[in-house]
């Protein structure tokens, strides 16, 4: 069975596939399907509920809700991206070297357990003020160092249980130093958790990189950003709730497909893995 | 039970030595001399030589740390640049407001999700089933503080039912209707984990309500309370434990942005705070106040477990 047929035969998850693709048509095409500018001040429009003319609304500063909701896509999706990328390029190599060799292992799982005792979110903050403050760059190191942890942890429990295998004993039967059977062997069957990990990654951080913009702290304010529209809603929230009612939707919805896509994964790609829990 | 509590505090001992150590790392890769950014940008000279000897700035790395390790288990977290206190003074200032929000999140987390998990465990795929599935899903994907906005919209905005923000101390002031002003805050956070929990307490009861000795429980002519209550959830009970103390971290964390739509003077809106202004010795002591309470809720996770469960004692 094909995973397309896979994906049609459960509802939810057609249904989280179809919305990510509409994400990303979305992000793709923003500059030609968004009705107006998205940083466009127009003050005589201001706090417009949703009509025919603005569908979203407009908010404080009679800039169109909508055009900035579809501007939010591109960055809430660039920086998903990066941060997932990010925690692969760090995390993969630490968890499997550590998985693979024990002295290792038992002095890097200390640290990155250390390194999970700090509250996401604390973190991340702290990050930025030593990464010395707003901006997109210092958003994807903050926020990636803050999930590559976990993703070591991923790494490591799959590369101990991978290497225990009779095709990685047979191979050092053979003679196979151990650069061969890290390439060979292990890191090819490292595929499906980290693919795993990667969705989770990329759900949780977009949700915290919003966190992070919410606070004031994580893009520069002239980018729209679903987390930054929901800060400036904030002081509108009784006269224009649409202000932080339609961004905290496509924030939630996108975080619900991809966390429903990385369950599906999970399910599809290793049974075994479906008792491990999120996180 | 002695034995395992003793070899537990070892392994916590040694994560709140490393959880020490990360933090000094942290600190000692903002770029600059760690003096003049630890006292701010209006230091004058004098200050940073003095704050440079007193913390031994200018001798080497390891000297450094070793003051460093030996200044934190004193309680010495340093002063803030900010409110010109000590660190650890302005942090239990600010513990009430984030205890009492914790400990009611956790309430709405226990309260609705282990019930909630077990009523759908005793008739899966049910409407309450699909609908705590529902939720468990949504919770996963909706932002606190959005929800948290959302009900003060509704409930303080419109309904004039709750406080909308802010909160008196209860110790203080001795009375106990301050704690009004954290319904909202801790449904908000509480809510979205409730379900998670849930999920976790349906799977753990199926899995456990299909052992032999809850039918043997059933045969012999207990009472299905009993069965469920006394056989069943104290069996299902370590899954729980352990998505319920996850929770919990997860919820320290949320509670930052929470405080912050809430405006409660809690531990969260302390950090931000001091984010903004550069009050490096406030994020410091915070980070490491909240990770080492962070292994202490994880060792008394693994007694937890000791204590429900014997075999993992001797394991």
């Amino acid at each position: 069975m094909g995973f397309f047929k896979f994906v049609l035969r459960r509802k939810m998850v057609l249904v989280a596939f179809l919305m990510l693709i509409m994400v990303l048509l979305v992000t793709a095409l923003a500059p030609v399907i968004a009705p107006y500018d998205p940083g466009k001040l127009n003050v005589p429009d201001r706090l417009e509920s949703p009509g025919s003319s603005h569908p979203f609304g407009t908010d404080h500063f009679g800039r169109d809700v909508l055009s900035r909701v579809i501007f939010g896509a591109r960055i809430t999706l660039l920086l998903g991206l990066s941060i997932s990328i990010f925690a692969v390029v760090f995390g993969v190599p630490i968890g499997v070297i550590s998985g693979y060799f024990d002295p290792v292992g038992m002095v890097a799982m200390r640290i990155v357990d250390a390194a999970m005792a700090f509250p996401a979110i604390m973190m991340a903050l702290a990050l930025m003020t030593i990464l010395g403050g707003r901006g997109v760059v210092n958003v994807i190191i903050a926020v990636g160092i803050v999930w590559a942890p976990r993703m070591v942890r991923t790494v490591y429990s799959s590369t101990l249980s991978i290497k225990e295998e009779t095709y990685v004993e047979s191979a050092r039967a053979v003679g196979a130093s151990s650069g061969r059977i890290l390439a060979r062997h292990i890191v090819v069957n490292l595929l499906s958790p980290v693919i795993v990990q990667a969705t989770f990654t990329f759900a949780f951080s977009i949700m915290e990189v919003a966190a992070l913009n919410f606070l004031g702290v994580g893009i520069p304010p002239f980018i729209p950003s679903w987390g930054g529209m929901m800060s400036e809603a904030r002081n509108y929230i009784l006269v224009a709730p649409w202000m932080i009612g339609f961004p905290g939707l496509f924030l939630a919805l996108s975080v619900l497909s991809f966390n429903i896509i990385g369950d599906a994964f999970r399910d599809r790609l290793d049974p075994k893995l479906r008792t491990e829990q999120l996180a | 039970m002695l034995s395992y509590t003793i070899r537990r505090a070892g392994g916590m001992l040694i994560s709140i030595f490393l959880v020490i150590s990360v933090t000094f790392i942290l600190m000692h890769s903002v770029p600059g001399n760690p003096a003049s950014v630890l006292l701010g940008p209006n230091a004058t000279p004098q200050q940073v030589e003095s704050l440079k000897e007193s913390w031994g700035l200018d001798r080497p790395i390891w000297l450094q740390y070793y003051k460093y390790v030996t200044n934190v288990l004193r309680g010495d977290f340093g002063k803030s640049i900010y409110f010109q206190k000590p660190v650890l003074r302005i942090i239990f200032q600010r513990a009430e407001t984030s205890v009492f929000l914790g400990l009611m999140s956790l309430l709405v987390v226990v309260g609705i999700g282990i019930p909630g998990g077990a009523l759908a465990s005793i008739k899966p795929n049910s409407w309450l089933d699909n609908l705590m599935l529902l939720l468990a899903l949504a919770g996963a994907s909706i932002p606190s503080f959005w929800l948290g906005l959302m009900l003060m919209n509704f409930f303080a905005g419109t309904l004039h039912l709750f406080p909308s923000s802010g909160f008196t101390s209860v110790i203080e002031t001795g009375n106990i209707l301050n704690l009004k002003n954290l319904v909202l805050p801790s449904i908000a956070l509480g809510f979205v984990n409730a379900a998670l929990v849930a999920r976790a307490a349906r799977s753990s009861m199926l899995d456990v309500l299909r052992k032999d000795y809850v039918n043997t429980a059933r045969a012999k002519g207990l009472n299905e309370r009993t069965v469920i209550i006394k056989h069943s959830l104290r069996n299902a009970a370590i899954p729980i434990t352990t998505i319920v103390s996850f929770t919990f971290a997860k919820m320290v964390s949320a509670a930052v942005v929470t405080e912050n739509v809430f405006a409660l003077p809690g531990i969260g809106s302390l950090v931000v705070q001091a984010i903004l202004k550069r009050d490096y010795p406030v994020i410091q002591g915070v980070m490491l106040v909240v990770a080492i309470l962070y292994v202490l809720i994880n060792y008394l996770t693994d007694i937890t477990y000791g204590y429900l469960d014997p075999r993992i004692r001797y394991g």
